[in-house]
């Protein structure tokens, strides 16, 4: 009955495979041959300088500014979105109409954001300064993006501005599956909100914060598009906003040190791995089915 | 006029050329039908074939390509037998590099735009044809004068490779800084002359209610250019030369310490309008176009680029940077210039004295004022603007070129060392805002300039 | 009660706020936006969107982002579902190495990838090229597709796939005619959850699709809003954003329910 099952496997599967390793695993194998090299994209043979990339990374300021900026983006983003998107999901109960406006961002490109964004932090004709004048706070004005204090806190609150949306979206429909009888017993035994919120729903709905957080945690890794295209410089006011992406993408194509920017990438990849690992460690409260 | 991103895109090309042009050294070249010099002689010095074909490749961007079928129309008049095939088109590189890989290219190419050919990797795998006989050859317009007498000092220089003259670039960008003639005429303001005079009509224009300065806060370059303007003409040649070979120190040499100083003094004075430090370059030119400030640096491109929001009669003239000191090495009207729009003959066209020749019509006064009228922009050929009408910010650009004669410096730190030129521009962004002065400017300059001179992996030039 | 309505209507308008803005503006003039960023316009400039259209090419854009979007939706949806359909329902050596190899994509971040990957596409001729972009997009949406009908087809039931088997029915044919069909509902969630990342892409193109007469709609929209030296419209910049967000932003309002379901769905998996 089933004749024929390798002919079809082997001419169903092998598109798709070919794709895959042409365009996305010897480009990842590639990188970490290449980041043992000094090459410029311009010899033909790269020569092999052992871990000298590695080396250089360790004392390279633009490199450590991008892991410390990543590394604040990553204690700060996730839980702040997670934070806002809790309160908002549960308050939303009911009132569908503010989920699907929350979840506008979500459908906007990150280019786009950030083109927005840039308007409304400009500082003479903004929104943001404008805002604050019409509601009497002119003291409050500033140039957002060029302040090296500031810059990087505005690129975070647009992190956070683009993902609460749909983190709203996922948890509400998280809770909605939280059976009725189960927080009416708990209203009957007189626990309050809060408790029952922190005890009952949380626990229930955990999956899906789990997923936010390794979502989020492996986003706040990135911020290429909005620091290239938002900040000064970009990745200023005096590489107050350098991000490691960024930072790879000058080290490749601006200044033609393609070995040095492939270590980089290796050492995203190392980060990421690392973030996302731990994050499932320390949210674990249950076995997480990831096939 | 980007010229950062063009180098960031150089840097891709050049990738994007190497990988065809490395495969293309064992390609075998076809040489057989490629036409034959003809007989020189005073009205054909180029030895041009009276009847072979040419084909000519142009980059169709932001200047059309009238100016190159003008060049053709020429040619025709004089060899009405040559078949001219024009082409305009975008995509340089990836038209071009396969038929380059090929040894089979157009006989003339204007390399430029975001997909062109990576220049330096042309040149080291010889694909170029030399120059020299062009420009050693008579001028269309005067036979008395050699073509290389007809261009702008400097043109040639960018254009040579390890002493070989392999590409001529047609157009002249400049930088300086830009004011209303309209407005500084209602106020009775003349553009100062030395770098003190512009402090002092600077706290003029503050009294008057304007801010004097604004500048592209986004992209702290646009500022370098008239500090190292400054630097440049206080150290004259010897400066730009020291600091584009990475001496030790250069960036800390006195001329340039001053010119930070002098740029500083608009910060701590309060001459720069508040926030421009977070303006994009529209923003800033926007503000300066509706009168709120008084001074902005720019170069050439911006009248086109204000076109839509500049009001009628607002008169736009760029003047040059003024003299930093009494004793600058280089005389006043000295300015910053670079040329682009890079046209080559490759080595393996198959009628090289035909696209030669071309270039001597391209080079011909009324191409080139075709080019001015049609492109607005200026071309490298002296006095091809002479007696035409030109616009106001055009015009003071023209007269700033003439006014400099032999003394246009230009810098090639920022093509050659993009990492140096990255922590220029975020220093000089801090040294705008107040957050370090001149000595900590000039000391993190000097820092970086000193890791690129160690770092091995980049490729170091010398001029 | 009052301030829980409150934290909501205050949310809604910080996310409403900058698109409302810049659908103002997007009808404004220059000097309006320059000036009164606040004001509504004089006259509403209709002018700005058709400007932007033809002369800041974002109706160009659009089109190459709709050829390589489209592309390489299609190309995704036919290969992932191919791919998670031989490796959720048959057997054979090497089975599950070549699943985790697959899964295993997503873990990596693409900016690993990036320099070799820009090395690949240019070697093969490919950079600024359509077919170029849509096999790049296609290769990098492959790995979460397969994993997430790889589950689905493990989850539908196997007794009519057997009867269509005795009934004679080709391998290819059973899983055209009999599988895919079933497996609509999961097909349409990660069809909506790829369509929406691949169109909002600006890290790949930025760096594979140096072309401007190629520019997809995002990477134009952000090069417009620094490109230096062309002329300067931002009134049409505005305009251009809105033309952008428009499309979605109504076809979401249309069909939301599916959506959220669909992106949510994917994250969960």
């Amino acid at each position: 009955m089933r004749h024929g099952k390798y002919r079809f496997l082997v001419g169903a599967l092998i598109v798709p495979l070919a794709l895959y390793g042409v365009f996305v695993l010897s480009p990842y194998l590639q990188a970490f041959q290449l980041s043992f090299t000094n090459w410029n994209g311009v010899d033909s043979a790269p020569e092999f300088t052992g871990f000298d990339n590695y080396v250089k990374l360790l004392d390279d300021p633009l490199f450590l500014a991008g892991l410390r900026h990543n590394g604040l983006m990553l204690l700060v983003v996730p839980l702040a979105v997670i934070v806002v998107a809790l309160a908002l999901a549960a308050a939303t109960k009911g009132t569908r109409v503010y989920r699907v406006v929350y979840f506008f961002p979500q459908l906007l490109s990150v280019a786009i954001i950030a083109v927005l964004w840039q308007f409304v932090y400009t500082p003479n004709s903004g929104l943001l300064n404008g805002a604050l004048s019409a509601v009497g706070l002119d003291s409050w004005r500033r140039s957002w993006l060029a302040e090296p204090d500031l810059a990087l806190w505005c690129v975070m609150a647009v992190m956070i501005w683009s993902a609460v949306g749909f983190y709203v979206v996922l948890f509400s429909a998280a809770m909605e599956s939280v059976p009725a009888d189960i927080m009416e017993a708990a209203a009957i035994d007189g626990a309050g909100s809060v408790t029952v919120f922190r005890r009952i729903t949380l626990p229930l709905i955990w999956e899906s914060v789990q997923v936010g957080w390794i979502y989020l945690g492996i986003a706040a890794l990135d911020g290429f598009a909005l620091v290239q295209i938002m900040t000064v410089g970009p990745g200023g006011p005096d590489n107050s906003t350098e991000v490691m992406g960024l930072g790879l993408y000058r080290a490749a194509f601006t200044f033609g040190k393609f070995g040095y920017a492939s270590a980089m990438g290796v050492a995203i990849f190392f980060a990421t791995l690392t973030i996302a690992a731990l994050l499932l460690r320390v949210t674990r409260r249950e076995r997480v089915e990831l096939a | 006029m980007n010229l950062t991103r063009r180098t960031a895109l150089a840097g891709v090309a050049a990738v994007a050329a190497s990988t065809g042009l490395a495969a293309c050294a064992t390609a075998g070249g076809d040489d057989g039908d490629k036409v034959k010099q003809g007989d020189t002689s005073a009205e054909n010095p180029l030895g041009v074939s009276a009847e072979a074909a040419l084909e000519v490749v142009i980059f169709k961007g932001g200047y059309g390509d009238q100016y190159a079928i003008d060049a053709g129309t020429s040619l025709k008049q004089k060899f009405p037998k040559v078949a001219v095939d024009h082409k305009g088109i975008q995509g340089v590189g990836e038209v071009l590099q396969p038929r380059f890989v090929a040894d089979s290219p157009p006989d003339v190419v204007d390399n430029s735009g975001a997909g062109r050919l990576d220049l330096a990797t042309l040149v080291s795998a010889g694909k170029l044809t030399d120059l020299t006989s062009l420009l050693d050859a008579p001028s269309l317009d005067d036979p008395g004068k050699k073509v290389r007498d007809t261009l702008m000092p400097g043109v040639i220089e960018d254009g040579t490779f390890d002493g070989k003259p392999l590409v001529l670039n047609y157009s002249s960008v400049l930088w300086g800084v830009w004011y209303s003639k309209s407005l500084f005429a209602k106020h009775g303001w003349t553009f100062p002359k030395t770098w003190d005079e512009m402090l002092t009509l600077n706290d003029e224009i503050k009294k008057a209610g304007l801010h004097p300065w604004t500048w592209q806060g986004k992209y702290p370059e646009y500022l370098n250019d008239p500090l190292v303007s400054l630097a440049a003409k206080a150290g004259g040649f010897d400066l730009v030369k020291s600091i584009d070979n990475l001496q030790p120190g250069a960036w800390q040499s006195p001329a340039m310490l001053a010119a930070a100083e002098a740029i500083y003094q608009l910060a701590v004075r309060g001459h720069i309008m508040p926030g421009s430090e977070g303006l994009s370059h529209t923003e800033a030119q926007n503000a300066w176009c509706k009168g709120q400030v008084a001074f902005i640096p720019c170069g050439s491109w911006l009248e086109g680029e204000q076109q839509a929001v500049t009001p009628a009669g607002f008169d736009m003239v760029m003047g040059t940077v003024p003299a930093l000191t009494g004793s600058d090495k280089l005389p006043n009207g000295a300015v910053m210039a670079a040329s682009s729009e890079s046209f080559i003959v490759p080595a393996k066209a198959k009628n090289v004295p035909g696209g030669l020749e071309f270039l001597r019509h391209l080079f011909s006064q009324k191409v080139a004022r075709g080019f001015a009228e049609t492109a607005k922009a200026l071309p490298v050929v002296a006095g091809a603007t002479d007696g035409l009408n030109l616009s106001s910010g055009l015009g003071s650009v023209a007269e700033a070129v003439k006014a400099a004669g032999p003394n246009v410096f230009s810098y090639k730190f920022r093509t050659w060392y993009a990492p140096l030129s990255k922590a220029l521009d975020d220093a000089t962004g801090e040294l705008a805002t107040k957050r370090i002065n001149p000595q900590q400017w000039a000391g993190r300059v000097q820092k970086a300039a000193d890791a690129v001179a160690k770092d091995s992996s980049i490729v170091k030039h010398q001029r | 009660m009052r301030t829980k309505h409150a934290a909501l209507t205050l949310w809604a308008v910080v996310v409403t706020l900058p698109l409302v803005w810049a659908l103002m503006s997007s009808f404004k003039t220059d000097a309006e936006i320059f000036d009164s960023p606040w004001t509504p316009p004089a006259t509403p400039r209709l002018d700005n969107w058709s400007r932007a259209w033809e002369q800041a090419s974002i109706g160009q854009y659009l089109l190459n982002t709709l050829i390589v979007v489209g592309g390489s939706l299609a190309l995704t949806m036919l290969l992932g579902a191919l791919t998670a359909y031989c490796l959720a329902r048959y057997e054979f050596p090497g089975n599950r190495f070549l699943y985790y190899t697959l899964v295993a994509g997503m873990l990596f971040p693409v900016f690993l990838a990036l320099v070799p990957l820009f090395f690949v596409v240019n070697n093969l001729g490919m950079l600024g090229t359509y077919h170029g972009l849509i096999l790049v997009y296609a290769a990098y949406a492959l790995p979460f597709t397969v994993f997430f009908l790889h589950g689905f087809f493990r989850s539908l039931p196997g007794a009519v796939a057997e009867a269509a088997f005795i009934d004679g029915a080709s391998h290819a044919g059973v899983f055209f005619r009999v599988m895919l069909p079933m497996a609509r509902p999961g097909m349409v969630s990660v069809g909506i959850f790829n369509f929406l990342g691949l169109w909002n892409q600006y890290l790949l193109p930025k760096v594979l699709n140096p072309d401007p007469d190629r520019y997809v709609i995002a990477q134009g929209l952000a090069e417009l809003a620094v490109s230096r030296g062309a002329r300067s419209d931002w009134s049409g910049l505005f305009a251009g954003l809105m033309i952008a967000i428009l499309p979605i932003l109504l076809a979401y309002v249309f069909f939301q329910r599916q959506i959220r379901a669909g992106l949510t769905s994917g994250a969960l998996k």
